[in-house]
């Protein structure tokens, strides 16, 4: 049994569904021979019951894929005699023998006929892929009916259900005669019980070969009672085990934790699975979070040594995270005020002409830039850093948030993932999600809430203020505040998505209000900008109440003061939330420096 | 602005995301989706769909029907469950959604159900296949026998009572273990309950075969009944018996005949389930342990971080069905009970809450089921549907005794457990590392944690299930 070439996988990654579509109308299309490259034999892996055991790599094999309808169809040559079907002209010729009836099987052709092998049709199938190709129509057809289809066959003895009628059919010649033996020596007259002893017995006794077994013993003579202290060392492990497996949920950490920390991963390499956060991390979420923050900070500390570095960074950090979507504008369709920096200029730039990618950039680099003058202060650093964050950082980071910034821009994201996501940008777009957030909550977010509240407080004069700010950067550009006002606006109609919380019944009855008419407004296009600003308002305060009320619970509680006073100068655009935050927390009056 | 709106107008696959929640919040019984929709990515549209989910779960909760309908045929266009994970889980939400508005409708409801065939085969084959496939319930016998084995040791009558008795593995397991004893094995007698006649007598067979095989003198008892209508009493312990309980997910369904009582002893406070204020009016007038434990709860700094300390005991007296049952059990003095909870609140009085934290607790499954079983498609969605589904259904669409499914974190079994007057038996290292090796077979992205003595069996770093060890202890 060879194995699949790599490189044939490659070119055939493309093709398969449309070919697939294709053999929906045509009922055989051969497409290219898969190309004969480096076939590097791979170890052979136990075949699963019911899998079929030949896999044909012939590397100049015709790929054909059938349709699911077309590979059931049932025997199209018929013998005329006994009505009975065959798939094949040459099966029913050797069939016809046996009737004496006149037979002919075709010569073989001088030239030598292509190896064919077959696709399954189920797309989420591993034999859907080219190079997991099956090798005889039999067995693939065998294949979609064990692993796809209806088990039509029982077994009247065990009940057990088959789809391939000759595999009940051996299936009952043996059924009750036969005896399963584990290697623990355990005797089975049934499958079935048999597979699932082997579940516990297989898994047990293979370990306790590897780990000889006094080990165990005297573990747990030694650590029965007392065991608090190799715990720990367990979690670590397994933390690391699950770090280097590359899972998409292990974004749990990296979404729900600090804001500030979920960006520059993206940039981070993959593979630091440092662990030394495993050891103290507890179940539960809100804690661990606070760790998270703290390392933020001591990273945006570095990082404020060399501004100019870190800038670029950030604008990198703009292109990858358009990357996963279409369009940026849809990828930040979902960043409305989601506290990235990039995110959000992107969306201002593309919601109007686009012609100023560059200033968005340049916008968010330089209120990173101000961030990181202030960061400098408090970090006053022994850390160099570079660039694409030196290794020290990236390690640090990616031992908070997971080992996987591929896995983040993968096209399946996990469902925690999403959640941790949503939770996230509820946190500032709106109260909606701050149901999720209290669980998933991280310090960060609470943050961000805080800084909702002082934006209240400073009512929409903090925006428009946060546009002259702009424009004394030299940003001046009406799209942006038309752009903050935009999702300024959205976070509204979010809040008015997931009104009516219970959260949200501080008596706050203008709210359900604005819902309706909201809803009754057939045309959002035609939504005056006063319309906006006055949902804009009630987000806030709806915002705002909530947060007084419910969400500071169990995570870390920052001094709002401070960030009031950043608030002034640095609110006027929604992206700056991220480093205030941060830089909120640490108190320093940042905003006047950069004025 | 100007410039906005041409834009919008000119919707398309490029420019629409930013008005996105204008529109579709603001139009009622849009038709179609518009084209762009269908372009999502996975993670925009996962995104998306969460925020429909809550959006709409707010409307069924204020019992608008309207707008939730509106938020349903939206989701419709992107829920799928044959989707990527968060298509599934909203598939599965939407019609517990729905479920919970047709139950206001009484006869619209009935009407509806009226054919169905409650198939509760098709749910045992779905909890065998969540036996088969996942690693959860394996580790969750491979723990409780290594406990079992612990606790027995040179005992000469182990007597176990399995509240839920429809998997003869892990018996079968317990027998290979004990039959291994240096001492040599017991006089095993298995007391199992399951509602089903025909379950427990594959249970008898198959247990009775394998005690011959291993030649220990064995007994099975069946009892049939739900486990909400068990008479303790019954159970036919004797003296001289070791005995050992085992609950697998059990228990928090007789937290659902709690709410009854209690509703039955309050009539004042009766159906409103859905409505917030509830929560805030609840401590005058606590109406369920659950809402009294949260309540309690919340105010806490940081929940769960510290469950030892039991902030308010008195607050367990308001649980009669699940105390008495405690109690019961408490009294044929166990050498042992191990209990496996989900670990998750699901036993909010408010639909928000329980929404919220089911999003939370099944996308973790859904996801890890996704990861776990690559091949069997078809079980897989079975085990979502009949299982996970049911379940989802269960914990939004029903209210009163009808919600069964009342998951509660460990904090507060430990709580319960500790006022029905049992001590915490710290679960040994051994079974930890039982449980582990278990998961090296193949098992990617478990994780096993130990704190004080429970263990908590995670997917990746989110805590899914809780097992912990308990024994009768006296007061002294």
């Amino acid at each position: 049994m060879a194995a699949p070439s790599s490189s044939s996988k490659l070119l055939f990654g493309g093709t398969s569904s449309r070919e697939e579509d294709q053999n929906s109308k045509m009922q055989h299309s051969t497409t290219s021979s898969v190309s004969n490259t480096n076939t590097a034999p791979q170890k052979k892996k136990r075949n699963l019951p019911g899998t079929p055991s030949k896999i044909d790599l012939n590397p100049d094999a015709e790929v054909i894929a059938l349709s699911p309808k077309t590979l059931m169809a049932t025997n199209r040559f018929i013998c005329e005699v006994c009505n009975k079907g065959f798939q094949r002209e040459q099966n029913l010729q050797l069939h016809r023998r046996g009737h004496n009836l006149p037979w002919k099987l075709k010569q073989k052709t001088t030239k030598e006929v292509k190896r064919k092998v077959y696709l399954c049709p189920e797309p989420t199938c591993v034999h859907h892929d080219p190079s997991r190709a099956l090798g005889d129509l039999t067995g693939i057809k065998k294949h979609y009916s064990r692993k796809h289809g209806e088990k039509k066959w029982k077994c009247e003895k065990c009940s057990k259900r088959y789809a391939v009628q000759s595999d009940w059919k051996a299936h009952s010649k043996t059924c009750g005669t036969r005896e399963y033996r584990c290697d623990c020596g355990t005797l089975f007259s049934r499958r079935d019980s048999f597979i699932t002893h082997r579940a516990f017995c297989d898994a047990l006794a293979q370990e306790s070969a590897r780990h000889p077994t006094n080990l165990n013993t005297m573990a747990s003579h030694l650590f029965g009672g007392n065991h608090l202290g190799l715990t720990g060392s367990q979690v670590t492990t397994q933390i690391s085990n699950l770090q280097q497996d590359h899972h998409p949920s292990t974004n749990i950490l990296r979404l729900g934790s600090a804001a500030g920390g979920a960006k520059f991963e993206h940039l981070l390499p993959p593979s630091n699975p440092s662990n030394s956060f495993g050891q103290t991390v507890p179940p539960l979420p809100p804690a661990l979070f606070i760790q998270d923050t703290n390392q933020g900070f001591q990273e945006q500390s570095h990082h404020g040594l060399l501004p100019n570095k870190a800038l670029h960074g950030l604008m990198q950090l703009s292109d990858l995270q358009a990357n996963p979507s279409n369009s940026s504008a849809s990828a930040n369709l979902f960043n409305l005020g989601f506290f990235s920096s990039s995110s959000n200029t992107n969306s201002m730039a593309d919601s109007d002409t686009a012609n100023n990618n560059a200033a968005a950039n340049l916008s968010s680099s330089a209120f990173l830039v101000t961030d990181q003058f202030n960061s400098g202060n408090g970090g006053g650093g022994s850390q160099t850093g570079t660039t694409l964050f030196p290794d020290h950082m990236g390690t640090g980071i990616s031992s908070l948030y997971g080992p996987t910034p591929q896995q983040s821009l993968s096209p399946h994201m996990s469902a925690t993932a999403l959640l941790q996501k949503a939770a996230q940008m509820g946190s500032t777009t709106s109260g909606n999600s701050t149901s999720l957030l209290r669980g998933l909550g991280s310090s960060s977010s609470t943050a961000n809430k805080s800084d909702r509240v002082q934006f209240i407080s400073g009512g929409f004069g903090g925006v428009v203020g946060g546009g002259e700010n702009m424009r004394t950067s030299q940003l001046d550009h009406d799209n942006h505040l038309q752009g903050l006002m935009n999702s300024l606006a959205n976070g509204g109609s979010s809040v008015m998505f997931g009104g009516g919380q219970d959260q949200d019944m501080n008596g706050f009855n203008g709210f359900g209000e604005n819902n309706n008419n909201n809803n009754n407004n057939n045309n959002p296009s035609l939504m005056s900008n006063m319309d906006d600003q006055a949902k804009l308002h009630r987000n806030m305060s709806i915002g705002g109440s909530d947060k007084l009320t419910l969400d500071f619970l169990g995570v870390g509680v920052r001094s709002g003061l401070t960030q009031e006073h950043q608030h002034g100068i640095e609110i006027g655009n929604l992206d700056s939330e991220i480093k205030l935050a941060h830089s909120g927390s640490r108190a320093f009056g940042g905003g006047g420096k950069l004025q | 602005m100007a410039g906005m709106v041409q834009e919008e107008n000119s919707s398309s696959i490029t420019s629409p995301p930013v008005h996105f929640f204008h529109m579709m919040s603001l139009s009622p019984g849009l038709g179609s989706p518009y084209p762009w929709l269908r372009e999502l990515k996975s993670e925009e549209r996962g995104l998306y769909l969460i925020r429909l989910l809550l959006a709409c779960a707010n409307h069924v909760a204020a019992c608008s029907v309207e707008n939730a309908n509106i938020g349903l045929e939206h989701i419709s266009h992107l829920a799928s469950p044959d989707g990527d994970a968060m298509q599934r889980i909203a598939a599965y939400f939407t019609e517990a959604l729905a479920y919970r508005m047709l139950k206001g409708w009484p006869g619209l409801y009935r009407a509806l159900n009226s054919t169905k065939i409650s198939s509760s085969s098709d749910r045992i084959i779905a909890q065998r296949s969540f036996f088969e496939l996942c690693p959860f319930l394996k580790l969750s016998y491979v723990i409780t026998n290594q406990a079992i084995m612990e606790a027995m040791e040179g005992e000469k009558v182990v007597h176990i009572i399995d509240l839920y008795s429809f998997e003869p593995a892990q018996w079968i397991n317990l027998m290979q273990l004990l039959s291994a004893r240096p001492e040599g094995p017991p006089h095993l007698i298995i007391t199992g309950i399951h509602e089903q006649k025909e379950v427990l007598d594959q249970m008898a067979s198959r247990l009775t075969e394998e005690a011959e095989n291993l030649d220990i003198p064995f007994q099975f008892n069946p009892i049939v009944s739900k486990l909400e209508n068990l008479n303790v009493g019954s159970l036919r312990v004797r003296m001289g018996e070791a005995l050992a309980i085992s609950s697998v997910l059990q228990l928090h369904s007789l937290l659902a005949a709690d709410d009854d009582m209690l509703r039955r002893n309050s009539p004042s406070s009766s159906r409103n389930s859905n409505s917030t204020p509830l929560s805030r009016i609840l401590p005058v007038n606590p109406r369920t342990l659950g809402e009294f434990l949260k309540k309690d709860f919340a105010i806490l700094p940081s929940p769960s971080s510290d469950s030892a300390s039991p902030s308010s005991p008195f607050s367990l007296t308001q649980s009669p069905r699940m105390g008495s049952f405690l109690n019961a059990l408490w009294g044929l003095s166990p050498k042992l009970m191990v209990v496996t909870e989900q670990e998750s609140d699901h036993n909010a009085s408010s639909l928000m809450d329980r929404v919220v934290e089911a999003l939370k607790f099944y996308a973790a499954l859904f996801d890890c089921l996704e990861s776990t079983i690559t091949q069997a498609y078809t079980e897989r969605q079975k085990i979502e549907k009949m299982l996970f589904g049911e379940e989802i259904k269960n914990i939004i669409a029903c209210e009163g005794p009808e919600r069964k499914e009342r998951h509660e974190k460990l904090e507060k079994w430990i709580l319960r457990l500790e006022l029905a007057g049992f001590g915490r038996v710290p679960l040994s290292y051994n079974g930890m590392l039982q449980a582990k090796r278990l998961l090296s077979y193949g098992y990617d992205g478990y994780n096993i944690k130990d704190e004080n003595g429970c263990l908590y069996i995670c997917w990746q770093d989110c805590p899914l299930f809780s097992v912990s060890a308990w024994r009768f202890r006296r007061y002294e």
